[in-house]
């Protein structure tokens, strides 16, 4: 396991310097003090002081709108019902400051985008130019419960380089050629002493220890689905529930998407938008009929796809990397912590 | 409520008109064209059908 | 606080308890610090779980459409407005909710403490001489609550329920001197292209989650204009057109019949501001026609009705 030492000072010119090869991403502060990831611009850094972003970085690879393709139907035009996949660029892309919980959630959702059988070109080859430098959480937020969810502040799976702030210099734990490729464009090479090496697992410790939420599931996986599905409790649970899609747009593992065509006369476009299992529509049929017609059901299924039915399907834990921006965010306080204690008792 | 939103006010106007107004009619319609296209193409709302990458 | 929460126990364990309702709406502690989720409660025994505090942010009157059976619900002033446009547009039916009213000094907004603070907070604690004690990562400071209340709390001037079966407490005072339009009067005196501006950053961060929509208890179309797909009015992802239309055509629904209860900017995740579209509409309704949202179960809203008066200064 190969550690360097990057001094503060040398930060920024290194981000600079590996610009030559690379877009840079990170998180960036906008609005009403929310927070995101997107491009940065010539100059701009990844601010480290957000530890959760509001949005997570799941747009990077799955943007909340994306062109499919474009048409036409003019019959005058040579180009009359060809569909045109719009010219993208797929060259490498540096994410930086992509906390290692979001990092986790992005290999959750490539389980469905990245099949043996099928693959989403958009989603893949989004998710492949991407070199994911991560930042391990040192001060994690009251509601991240990343432990007990299979991760946790300073996990390296689903990154390429694992950054932790020391202070005055940053450790970078290297995880994969890939990783190491985009520090050797950034020019660091400065390898970290043993004493350094100490610090970077004392302080891993240290952070798991800070962690004081926690969730526990081993007995909904025990439970039958029908059992869980029929409980009394889903009408309290449910009843605050506003059915906005603020959970899953939020969740970096959940991964829905509609598709719609936009038209301007005869020139088209097919777009593929985020969507929500919390809208009322999101199940309707061609027909008009609606099998989660309710409330109660979109909630329940939300839980249950969660919970219980993706360990059910792939053995692997439950849907959830325990950001927990869904709790921050939820305008009623829908807490899946208290939810999956709940399903679990 | 456009206005307040910033939609230059020129652009929509109202005027009560009867069928047997023919005068107001023209008269009204050649002062709103005019006063349209002094402020100029509109590009608040406009759905631009390209997308920046 | 204390004394309201004794007695709005007390008053639904009476009503479940003589079946005079079926279900009671109120407020539980959340899980989190400053934010008090709305509950249903169904049993007598479960009503130690109602709660009430400085952060009951989430307008009650939007879980009564499509109600069945009769139900209780708390209401502060603007909620309970909210329940008369209800029984007006006849979403609710009069007799089918006890509304118990609770007279509303105004509720903080979590962001914005959370903004002034700027560390992640613990506790919140609120004393009763009106100052509220923010504790997180080993600090504490002081605020008063005048100074962190909502923006529709600031300029409320109905803050005692307008319609109820009983209070749960005196009617508080109202001060003369709330400007109610300052918001609007500001943008106003902007000059049109800075005003396009402005609305333009407003809504850059809005991720058409509908939240604002979802808690809005004047949005209950069974499907939403943004919904719909045949014809498609709107488009559905993030072009800044079509998140703009949805923003001012949703105001206009509303017209004539927001409260200003301000659960929609409560419940946006990005704490977006959008009482700025729609506040511009309670002051023209009030202007034009002297129309106020919720006074009076027994004429339609404004948008509904017309008499030959109706100025029409703006006219050609």
């Amino acid at each position: 396991m190969r550690i360097l030492q990057i001094d503060k000072k040398d930060w920024s010119a290194g981000l600079e310097k590996s610009r030559k090869d690379y877009t840079l991403m990170g998180p960036v502060k906008e609005g009403n003090n929310v927070s995101k990831f997107k491009e940065l611009a010539a100059g701009e850094e990844p601010d480290f002081s957000i530890t959760t972003t509001t949005m997570s970085p799941k747009s990077v690879v799955f943007p909340q709108s994306e062109v499919m393709f474009t048409f036409t139907t003019d019959s005058a035009s040579a180009d009359c019902n060809i569909m045109k996949v719009p010219e993208k660029s797929y060259s490498p892309r540096a994410v930086i400051g992509i906390r290692p919980f979001d990092a986790v959630a992005m290999k959750i959702v490539k389980m469905n985008f990245d099949t043996p059988d099928y693959q989403d070109p958009y989603w893949c080859d989004a998710y492949a130019a991407c070199t994911f430098i991560g930042l391990a959480i040192t001060d994690p937020e009251a509601c991240d419960f990343s432990t007990s969810t299979g991760t946790g502040p300073f996990d390296t799976s689903g990154l390429d380089v694992l950054l932790v702030d020391a202070g005055d210099y940053y450790l970078a734990e290297v995880v994969t050629d890939k990783g190491d490729s985009w520090i050797q464009s950034a020019s660091f090479d400065q390898e970290a002493d043993a004493e350094s090496v100490e610090i970077l697992h004392s302080m891993r410790k240290e952070a798991k220890k800070k962690i004081e939420s926690t969730v526990e599931f081993a007995n909904i996986d025990k439970k039958e689905t029908l059992d869980l599905y029929n409980e009394k409790y889903w009408d309290s649970i449910s009843f605050p529930c506003l059915n906005c899609g603020t959970c899953t747009y939020v969740c970096p593992t959940c991964w829905c998407f509609d598709i719609q065509d936009e038209m301007a006369h005869k020139n088209g476009r097919r777009m593929k938008n985020w969507d929500s299992c919390m809208f009322p529509n999101f199940t309707i049929h061609t027909t008009g009929h609606n099998p989660r017609n309710t409330k109660l059901m979109r909630v329940r299924q939300r839980f249950m796809h969660k919970l219980k039915y993706h360990q059910s399907k792939y053995n692997m834990g439950i849907m959830c990397v325990g950001c927990g921006r869904c709790v921050t965010s939820c305008p009623v306080n829908i807490d899946i912590r208290e939810v999956c204690k709940q399903m679990n008792s | 409520m456009l206005t307040h939103l910033g939609i230059e006010p020129e652009r929509l106007q109202f005027s009560w008109i009867s069928s047997a107004e023919s005068t107001k009619f023209i008269d009204v319609v050649t002062e709103v064209v005019e006063a349209v296209r002094k402020v100029g193409p509109n590009t608040r709302l406009v759905k631009n059908m390209v997308r920046e990458p | 606080m204390h004394t309201y929460i004794d007695k709005i126990r007390e008053i639904a364990s009476r009503l479940l308890k003589e079946e005079a309702v079926e279900m009671v709406i109120g407020y539980q502690e959340g899980t989190l610090p400053m934010i008090s989720p709305p509950m249903s409660v169904r049993s007598a025994e479960d009503v130690e779980k109602l709660t009430w505090s400085s952060h009951c942010c989430i307008n009650l009157a939007n879980y009564l459409t499509d109600i069945k059976g009769k139900v209780a619900v708390f209401a502060k002033g603007c909620d309970c407005r909210s329940i008369v446009n209800h029984i007006a547009e006849g979403k609710v039916k009069r007799e089918d909710v006890v509304i118990i009213g609770v007279p509303c000094n105004g509720m903080m907004e979590r962001r914005t403490i959370s903004n002034i603070f700027g560390d992640e907070i613990e506790e919140v604690v609120e004393e009763a001489d009106g100052t509220v004690i923010v504790r997180g990562k080993g600090r504490e400071e002081k605020y008063q609550k005048s100074d962190i209340l909502r923006q529709c709390c600031r300029v409320c001037v109905h803050k005692n329920p307008v319609l109820y079966d009983e209070l749960v407490a005196d009617p508080v005072a109202i001060p003369e001197d709330i400007q109610r339009y300052k918001e609007v009067e500001k943008i106003e005196a902007r000059e049109i292209d800075k005003r396009w501006k402005f609305f333009e950053n407003l809504i850059s961060t809005c991720i058409r989650c509908y939240a604002c929509r979802d808690a809005c208890p004047t949005c209950y179309c069974p499907t939403c204009f943004v919904d719909e797909a045949q014809p498609q009015w709107v488009g559905k992802g993030d072009d800044e057109p079509d998140v703009m239309t949805f923003h001012i055509l949703r105001a206009f629904h509303t017209a004539g019949r927001c409260t200003d209860c301000g659960a929609c900017v409560s419940a946006c995740p990005m704490g977006i501001n959008m009482r700025a579209f729609t506040k511009k509409l309670e002051k023209d309704c009030l202007d034009l026609w002297d129309w106020e949202a919720g006074l009076t179960s027994d004429m339609r809203p404004a948008l509904e009705t017309f008499t030959p008066s109706d100025p029409e200064d703006n006219f050609k």
